[in-house]
């Protein structure tokens, strides 16, 4: 009888979850706010090497262009006719987005000039081209 | 009873409202945070692009003017130079006016590789303001 009546209270009272609650939320807030939803391009490609590139920082959206001229944005493989729509799409849900250019060094400038194009036709002015800096390697 | 009730009255005010359900769905808000949060960092390079309202004849252009062929191969100045000649190069003219752009004018099939080094040589060379180009 003594026991059966103290289990259930020690337990009831347990620890007190109030200070663990108040710790956790703050981590919480701390993802949520650092969170920067990068749509990321999906495939690896050799960047071009260059020692002068400046951290792009507001740069989240990055688009990938193979060197045998595919395109790819948002793990997908996208058409060039296709970039401006999603562009202007993404542009007007946030707009102080800003584009990397992950070209392999084997691809064509053309086709890297025409992705900028589109994309600044899309509306997002901010497009830089990414590079490996030395001390990434 | 009155004891029974008086003992329950205490007994919920200093417990307050369970706090163990809250903290669980927190936490778990937490870990999908945790779990998607991804920490790229790009480096990359600027360049200016012009508009098809700026569009201009290269040949009118001041300014360096730095070509990029099919093949790789660089010429400044119908010299064909090595991509490591490129910055001595813009380090002179820049020398000379220090105001200068540069106007990179790439083939379309040029290896963006080569571009990049170009830009990247150009900036070492003291010159931010490049202008890309392409021709085919």
């Amino acid at each position: 009888m003594q026991a059966t009546r103290h289990t259930p209270e020690s337990e009831d009272h347990g620890i007190d979850l109030a200070p663990m609650l108040d710790f956790t939320i703050n981590l919480l807030i701390f993802f949520i706010i650092t969170t920067s939803f990068i749509k990321e391009a999906g495939i690896t490609v050799f960047k071009p090497f260059a020692v002068t590139a400046e951290n792009a920082d507001s740069g989240n959206l990055l688009i990938a262009v193979r060197e045998n001229g595919e395109i790819w944005m948002d793990r997908n493989p996208v058409e060039i006719r296709e970039l401006r729509a999603l562009i202007e799409r993404l542009h007007i849900e946030r707009p102080d987005d800003s584009v990397v250019i992950i070209a392999d060094r084997a691809s064509r400038a053309g086709v890297v000039a025409k992705v900028m194009d589109e994309v600044r036709a899309g509306g997002i002015k901010d497009v830089a081209i990414a590079a490996d800096t030395g001390a990434s390697g | 009873m009155s004891m029974r009730r008086r003992s329950k009255q205490t007994h919920e005010s200093s417990h307050g409202i369970d706090l163990a359900p809250m903290l669980d769905f927190v936490i778990n808000l937490l870990i999908f945070f945790i779990i998607t949060a991804v920490f790229v960092k790009e480096f990359g390079l600027n360049v200016n692009r012009p508009t098809s309202f700026e569009q201009t004849n290269p040949e009118d252009s001041e300014g360096i003017q730095i070509q990029v062929l099919a093949t790789g191969e660089i010429w400044i100045d119908g010299r064909q130079v090595d991509v490591r000649a490129v910055r001595a190069n813009v380090e002179r003219m820049s020398a000379i006016d220090p105001d200068t752009g540069v106007l990179l004018l790439a083939d379309e099939q040029a290896p963006t590789g080569t571009v990049v080094e170009v830009v990247d040589q150009v900036h070492l060379g003291g010159i931010y303001n490049i202008t890309f180009t392409t021709s085919n």
